[in-house]
This record gives C-alpha cells, sequence and structure tokens, in this order.
C-alpha cells in the first residue's frame, strides 16, 4: 500500500532529524507541511523524528466494513435522539439571558454533536471516500432538500475524494 | 465497602478513605470528574453469566426498520454525519475536504428544525431515555458481534450521564451552577467538566488536557 509521510505540527519540536534523512528534500518546506509530491514513502523521517510527530498514511484506504441493517436502525435512532438534544440545548442557549444556563447548554450542545458524531461513525460513514458517504452525497446533489443547498461542495467532495467502493 | 463513580470508574474505597460514603455531604463531588455523590454506585457482587443478554434477539426484531427508512437520513444526522466526516479528513491531513465538509454540516445545522417547547426539563427526560437505552443496544451490539457499535456504548453512556448529572444539578441549583468557574468539553468523547482549568487527562477517554474547548460566555451586544 503506498503511503506518504506527514507531520503533526502540533507535536513537532523542530530537532530537524527529517530534513538529515530525506532522500528528495520533501521535509524541507517553508510551513513545515511535508511535500507529497516529493515523498516517496521511504519511512526514514517517521523512523528518525525523536518527538514521533512524523507518521505514514496509506493514499488508499479500505473499504467500509459492512453492518447489520436493524445495527444501523439502532443507532440512527441514537443519534436523532442526540441531535434534538444539540437543538434543545441551542434553543435554550439562544433564548436565555442568563449566564450558567447559556455556558450549560452550549457545553451539552458541543458534546451531543460529539456523541452524534460517534454514533454516526459507527452507522457506517466511518471513512469520507467509502461508497456509503458517496451514495449520499449524490443523493444529496439530485435530490436537495432545500434550493440553497451547497451543492457544489458536494460535487468537489466527490471529485477530490474517489469512491473506493 | 466500595462505591464506583458511573461516569470515570473512580473507586470510592471507604476502607482506605477512613468516611463511609453515606457519611459524606450530599454536594460531594468525584474527586476525579465531578460527578454527583448519586452517580456512584455500590460496587456489585460479579453477575452469573447467563443473565446478560437475553433480550438481545427481541431488540433486534422491534428495532427493524422498513428499507426506506434506513436511507432517509434527518437534517439533524446528516449535520452529526458531514461534521464527522470533516474530523475524518482532518485526520488524513486533507485540509480542502474537510472544509467542504464542515460546510455542509453548517448547511444541515442551519436547516435543522427547531423542537417544541424546548425546556431544560424536557432534556433532562430525553437525557434519561438515552441512558435507558444504552443496555439494549449494548446486547444488540454484542449479539451481532458489532464491536463498534458496542463501542460507543462505552463512552457515549458515560458522557450522557454526566451531562443528565449537570442538568440535574443545574435545575436544583440554578445560576450557582457556573458562578465564577468555567465549563469545558472533551473535543475528543464530549465528556463536560466544570472548573478552572480542564483536567491533565479527560476522566473518560484519556486524551489530554489540550483536547478540552472552554466554552466562552455569552458575547456582549
Amino acid at each position: 500500500m503506498k503511503r506518504v509521510a506527514v507531520r503533526n505540527l502540533r507535536l513537532c519540536t523542530k530537532d530537524c532529524i527529517c530534513l538529515y534523512v530525506c532522500p528528495t528534500g520533501a521535509t524541507d518546506t517553508e510551513n513545515s507541511i511535508i511535500d507529497v509530491e516529493k515523498c516517496i514513502g521511504c519511512e526514514n523521517c517517521a523512523l528518525a523524528c525523536p518527538s514521533s510527530a512524523i507518521s505514514m498514511v496509506p493514499l488508499e484506504y479500505p473499504k467500509q466494513q459492512p453492518k447489520d441493517d436493524a445495527m444501523v436502525a439502532t443507532l440512527n435512532t441514537l443519534a436523532q435522539s442526540k441531535a434534538d438534544q444539540e437543538k434543545m440545548a441551542l434553543q435554550i442557549a439562544g433564548g436565555t439571558s442568563k449566564d450558567s444556563l447559556y455556558r450549560l447548554m452550549k457545553a451539552i450542545a458541543k458534546s451531543e454533536r460529539i456523541l452524534a458524531e460517534d454514533v454516526m461513525r459507527e452507522a457506517g460513514f466511518m471513512l469520507p471516500q467509502s461508497h456509503n458517504a458517496h451514495a449520499i452525497l449524490e443523493e444529496l446533489i439530485e435530490t436537495p432538500p432545500t434550493p440553497d443547498f451547497p451543492a457544489e461542495a458536494a460535487r468537489k467532495l466527490m471529485e477530490n475524494l474517489p469512491d473506493n467502493g | 465497602m466500595k462505591y464506583i463513580c458511573s461516569i470515570c470508574g473512580y473507586i470510592y474505597d471507604e476502607a482506605a478513605e477512613g468516611t463511609p460514603f453515606e457519611a459524606l455531604p450530599a454536594d460531594w463531588k468525584c474527586p476525579l470528574c465531578k460527578a454527583a455523590k448519586t452517580d456512584f454506585k455500590p460496587e456489585a457482587a460479579p453477575a452469573p453469566e447467563d443473565t446478560a443478554p437475553q433480550t438481545a434477539t427481541a431488540d433486534t426484531a422491534t428495532n427493524t426498520v422498513p428499507e426506506a427508512d434506513l436511507k432517509k437520513l434527518s437534517a439533524g444526522q446528516l449535520a452529526a454525519l458531514c461534521s464527522n466526516l470533516a474530523r475524518g479528513c482532518e485526520k488524513m491531513y486533507k485540509e480542502e475536504e474537510a472544509g467542504l465538509f464542515r460546510e455542509l454540516a453548517a448547511y444541515f445545522t442551519k436547516i435543522t428544525p427547531a423542537i417544541p417547547d424546548a425546556d431544560v426539563e424536557k432534556l433532562a427526560s430525553l437525557l434519561q431515555g438515552d441512558i435507558n437505552s444504552y443496555d439494549s443496544i449494548r446486547a444488540q451490539a454484542d449479539a451481532l458481534k458489532d464491536r463498534g457499535a458496542a463501542r460507543v456504548c462505552v463512552w457515549g453512556e458515560k458522557v450522557t450521564r454526566m451531562l443528565s448529572s449537570l442538568v440535574t444539578r443545574y435545575l436544583h441549583d440554578g445560576e450557582s451552577l457556573l458562578a465564577g468557574t468555567d465549563i469545558w468539553v472533551c473535543t475528543a468523547c464530549g465528556f463536560v467538566y466544570i472548573g478552572e482549568t480542564p483536567p491533565e487527562l479527560c476522566p473518560v477517554c484519556k486524551v489530554p488536557d489540550w483536547k478540552f474547548e472552554k466554552i466562552e460566555r455569552r458575547a456582549k451586544a
């Protein structure tokens, strides 16, 4: 599987060993982001980095694992409940002048979104490149929920992230 | 006797602490995650093996919905689906695609219809409903050997219990809940923490403190 090196800027402590070991100069960039055009996937930089800030990521990701329909239905129901709670918390936050209530509801709304995201991930939408994700985007482009649906963004995503099957 | 925090798993061991659990004040909090005293449960004797997932088959049957309903996701679900895929793109260092998924997520957040009569009591009852549902979801996931779905229940249930606990406290304490302090959300699992600084490690998912986000006060108009 072809891989390229990526640097986590948050972990990088600028020891710069990657510059010494990179055979193509891919790690030597002004913005510290490794040049994927130059990277040959040799892994030298990842192995040499003393702060483990460089990892090797695949260019192609594996297929979405199949999911049981009944399990998906259960997870969708749970995600809907989290989404309802997020919406409710945002409505309460929007309608109050009380500081504790406002911040508590904002915190809950954020938390509910994170919970719903995790549920949707396990309900068959783990990977942006998956067939499931593509099918949803395609359907949304064909039948937009409202006229102001950002179809251009959806189209660009389908183009940039080829369906991995 | 030992009492275990249902949110972070902290063990209050009466023998080691010297004070009986019952004697602790009602406003005593979990030293690790600040859950309420009522979120602690006495350490249970190990349950017999064969009692657990009996309801699995029945639940699987009742939860089955027609194929058409499966595919039709609501705006709220699509918002979470898109913001999740945005996170996925971020992790793959695909910044442009992450931005596009965020744009879609923002659109679905915007068109999500309002919930009628939204108030704190109603939110509390929805949270309790979710807490009650985790056992059957876990049983279904275990019966199908769906490791991912089972994992969703682990953090999800703990975080939901924490949210429920905080809402209950707000209903009881009112505006004193956050007076003079801050509130933080773990951006990995959604755990919510009240304090001047976030915990060194998230008590639920163990990520470091910089993964916590502070909720700011409403900007003065």
